[in-house]
């Protein structure tokens, strides 16, 4: 059904001004495609705007290239490559498990055995199994031996198998860590297979995957190892795998679980005792690491796994104890893993074409345009990004490359039936959506479960990431969202002949105040809502130096976000963490225990709740959001306030502001912020215009501003349903402008940018971009003033 | 629980006539809700639909809440050309399967087919469900799709 048959992406998101960016693409059909360079200027195709504009750029790298297919090979694992004391005839494995998917539909897109430890392949080798019908199975070359006991998803179990090669005999273990009055016993099952493991050369030993094939063709080779194709990938929780290599009795079987211990002075082998450790091969500790991509054999070899595709960790163990959510604190209690068939860290494709940016080349949205001779057609976006120093304009736009990254090939459409009630109609899917419902391997959102239900909490910007596409509406609005609604205000920007930089997330992450300190003003997209501490950090300290911000958008410095540290080798901001922890929008909930990140080890979830108000950035914070249709604003008597009336030359007091747009049909619309001088609103800020009383049934009031489930908390009936367009200064000569909807951008270009907001957008830029402080606000502006008793006179009157 | 309107009665009549008005008023707007735009395709002024059908308001919850009879699953609309074409499909329920077409009808416009899906859910769901009687074990389970994702 799906016609997308090429997609790419790039080594980078930002490149420098005479630096080189690579271009990988998967061409599945066409025998070749055509490369443009393109500068992107609007990337909605509303019939009632003005379409999709790019500009053909002069690159050497503009030709035909052959078409190859490329493919991803997702779900995490870990692995050790061959060696002889894997190769061992008797053997005993043992781990605990808390499978999610232990049986799965005959139609579901990895439906099999997963394997739990393995080193077999194509019935040779031996290994640990839940098969097909979700029971548990040992395997030694073609034998099969298992329970017959379906594993209970969602709970833990220990299991263990051995094998003695001289008496041929294996035994299996399944022991339900819960027991329910009425389930029936699961008994160890002893019986005789036919001979001692064969072993393949070059087959590794994996942890939550077996190995289906050594492959020497193209598509093997993006696969790790390359040329060595994963099957069987697991779903679940896997913690402590052991490896001896001879057959263990029960008894000793339950002292392995103390697993090797080194470090003891006095103690002379790897333990945990004496005739056991002769015995080990390895001894996993997963809680080591827990902020590395390596699994840590503690063992006397030292075989520590690699672990692909970037699975959950920091996840509780099935010794947690409740005591420490910090696995910092606990991390005794954190030896799991859990590792997803549809994990994906990197893409892995090879190098299709590349580009040597021109020194000279001005700073703007570009993508790799795609196309062949048959229709097909994508595009790979990027941006050009000055180097800090170099900038060339005085406004910057920064591109929220992190929520780029949280949004991701988001699958809600498909997968949340529910998603519904959110929008308030029936979904559109798209192309996009159609190819993603069955490419599960291209990865999901943070926003999304991964096939197995549990939450998905890191994304790589490593893959083609489909969602970050011109023309494109999302299911939330039906209309154009983050990347391409974010090109609504590029498109502004253009046709009022605006220099600007374009600079993302991952620059100011990392360079922090650097980054932005040499703008005259910086503008946000139209949802910036993931972000990380160096981020924010960056942002107060320019606005407290004079720095001057428009926040152009809503629900904005809200989720927490961290790079992985453990990807920094293949360059900047390569995967992105956050948790869904106690409160907020949550498509998912973090399970309790699981609200530390895996790479930095900081507490995730909202930033309101690390104590870092929302409001406190750019002067307005989340308050509402709904998705069927967008409203308007009107002016208050607050915009006639001379500290801010400059913004308003040329409307007039009773305008409709902004009841047009690309997005909802108005300005004020989807996600909507207010001011709280309660929630980190500096007191002084004034409130210029606003949406309330216009919204819809859909429109709801977030979740974290209320303590208990009541009615009255929709668009038509609560008074915090509604966007506030405010301005507040900051010390220096610097000040921020928040406009406080998702939709907000979506009006700039209407009647090409002939409208009352783009008007109200341009005074406030023009006034900002300019060098120098600010004109100080009139002398008796400065007045002291609470948080609550914000507004004296009435507050008198009160008391 | 709301009762879904009978195939013939007035109510049903009424609530399809409502929702076909404020459909065809949406007709333009980047987005969509069932209310009646003051004039087509213009946001500013909305009234009518979901805000004072008390019906078609409860009806329209229930029914994107909850799945089809009969074990089908859920209903939706396929862009088949960015703001040229759509189609109606019906969403697989299992991961890694894509939605499939359940009819060839094309449309041109976006808020057609979300009437016509609203028709097809008054014929598909059941007039009364959600009571004692209609327990199923897979109330235990999380199985009523209710959850975002």
């Amino acid at each position: 059904m799906c016609a997308m048959r090429i997609t790419g992406y790039a080594d980078l998101f930002g490149v420098n001004p005479g630096k080189t960016i690579q271009f990988y693409v998967n061409c599945d059909g066409p025998k070749d495609y055509n490369v443009e360079i393109v500068k992107m200027i609007n990337g909605d195709t509303n019939p009632r705007g003005p379409g999709h504009i790019e500009e053909h750029i002069d690159a050497a790298c503009n030709s035909s290239y052959p078409g190859r297919k490329q493919i991803i090979h997702s779900g995490s694992y870990g692995v050790l490559a061959d060696n002889p004391h894997l190769q061992t005839e008797s053997f005993t494995m043992q781990c605990w498990i808390w499978p999610t998917t232990p049986k799965t539909h005959p139609q579901y897109w990895k439906h099999g055995a997963q394997g739990l430890m393995a080193k077999w392949c194509d019935g040779k080798g031996y290994g640990l199994f839940i098969n097909e019908d979700g029971c548990l199975e040992l395997r030694v070359n073609g034998d099969k031996v298992t329970t017959g006991a379906p594993i209970r998803d969602h709970a833990w179990h220990f299991v263990a198998a051995s094998y003695d090669a001289d008496s041929g005999e294996a035994v299996l273990y399944h022991e339900p860590q819960i027991q329910y009055a009425l389930d029936p016993d699961i008994p160890p099952v002893s019986t005789k297979v036919s001979g001692a493991p064969k072993h393949t050369p070059n087959v590794p030993f994996t942890v939550a995957a077996y190995t289906d094939r050594l492959d020497d063709g193209p598509l093997a080779q993006s696969s790790r190892p390359a040329g060595i194709v994963m099957g069987g990938h697991y779903n679940g929780k896997l913690d402590s795998p052991r490896l001896c290599r001879r057959a263990l009795s029960r008894q000793d079987i339950e002292t392995m679980k103390l697993g090797a211990q080194p470090g003891l002075t006095e103690r002379r082998h790897s333990g945990p005792t004496g005739p056991l450790s002769e015995a080990i091969v390895g001894s996993w500790d997963f809680s080591d690491g827990i902020d590395t991509i390596g699994g840590s054999d503690r063992g006397p070899y030292v075989y520590d796994l690699d672990i692909v595709n970037c699975p959950t960790r920091a996840m509780t163990g099935h010794n947690f104890s409740g005591h420490n959510f910090d696995w910092k604190h606990a991390q005794k209690e954190y030896g799991a893993i859990h590792f997803h068939d549809d994990d994906v860290d990197d893409a892995r494709w090879a190098v299709d074409f590349v580009w040597e940016v021109p020194a000279d080349q001005r700073s703007a949205f570009y993508a790799a345009k795609i196309t062949s001779s048959e229709g097909d057609e994508d595009f790979i976006p990027f941006w050009v990004v000055p180097e800090v120093g170099k900038e060339q304009s005085k406004i910057a736009v920064m591109v929220p490359t992190i929520s780029y990254m949280a949004y991701a090939n988001e699958h809600l459409a498909n997968n949340a039936g529910g998603a519904e009630l959110l929008v308030y109609r029936v979904p559109i899917m798209q192309d996009q959506n159609m190819f993603l419902s069955e490419h599960r391997e291209y990865g999901g959102s943070i926003y999304d479960t991964h096939t197995d239900g549990s939450g998905l909490c890191l994304s790589s910007r490593l893959r083609p990431i489909l969602s970050i596409r011109p023309k494109y509406d999302h299911f939330l609005m039906q209309a154009p969202w983050q990347y391409p609604a974010d090109l609504h205000l590029i498109c502004w920007l253009e046709q009022m002949g605006y220099e600007y930089d374009c600079i993302t997330d991952e620059d100011v992450n990392y360079d922090g105040l650097a980054r932005l300190e040499n703008y005259n003003v910086v503008i946000t997209g139209s949802h910036p809502e993931h972000n990380s501490g160096p981020q924010l950090d960056a942002l107060h300290n320019y606005t407290q130096q004079g720095g001057r911000l428009m926040y152009m958008g809503a629900d904005a410095w809200y989720w927490i976000h961290s790079y992985h540290p453990a990807y920094e080798h293949l360059g900047r901001g390569i995967v992105t963490e956050m948790r869904r922890c106690e409160s907020g929008i949550r498509t998912w909930r973090a399970d309790p225990g699981e609200y530390y990140h895996q790479g930095t080890g900081e507490l995730g979830g909202m930033w309101r709740y690390r104590g870092r108000y929302l409001h406190s950035v750019a002067g307005t914070g989340m308050s509402s959001e709904g998705f069927d249709i967008s409203s308007y604003y009107s002016r208050t008597y607050e915009s006639n306030d001379p500290r801010v009336e400059w913004a308003f030359e040329g409307i007039d007091y009773d305008e409709k502001l902004g009841n047009f747009g690309f997005v909802g049909g108005g300005a004020a619309g989807t996600e909507l912020d207010i001011v709280d001088t309660m929630l980190g609103s500096p007191p002084h800020t004034l409130v210029v215009a606003t949406s309330a009383g216009r919204h819809t049934e859909a429109y709801l009031l977030v979740m974290e501003d209320f303590g208990f489930n009541q009615q009255g908390l929709d668009g038509t009936q609560h008074p915090r349903v509604r966007s506030d367009i405010a301005y507040h200064e900051t010390p220096n000569g610097g000040a921020c402008f928040a406009f406080s909807s998702i939709a907000f951008c979506g009006s700039l270009p209407w009647n090409n940018g002939d409208n009352n907001i783009s008007k109200l957008v341009g005074n406030v830029l023009n006034r900002f971009m300019a060098d120098g402080p600010l004109p100080p606000p009139p002398a008796d502006a400065y007045i002291h003033r609470g948080r609550a008793d914000y507004d004296p006179p009435m507050n008198k009157a009160s008391k | 629980m709301i009762r879904i309107p009978k195939k013939g009665s007035p109510e049903r009549d009424r609530i399809i006539a409502e929702h076909k008005a404020c459909m065809e008023s949406m007709k333009g707007v980047a987005g969509c809700s069932v209310l009646r735009c003051g004039e087509q395709g213009d946001t500013t002024e909305v009234s009518g639909g979901i805000h004072e059908d008390f019906v078609l308001n409860r009806v329209l919850l229930r029914m994107r809440a909850a799945m089809p009879a009969n074990g089908k699953r859920k209903l939706v609309v396929i862009c088949t050309e960015p703001d040229k074409s759509w189609r109606i499909g019906r969403l697989a329920g299992v991961r890694g399967v894509p939605p499939e077409f359940v009819n060839d009808t094309v449309y041109d416009n976006e808020q057609d087919p979300q009437h016509d899906i609203f028709v097809m859910r008054l014929d598909e769901m059941e007039e009364e469900d959600g009571f004692p009687e209609h327990f199923r074990e897979g109330w235990k389970r999380r199985d009523d799709n209710w959850t975002v994702t």
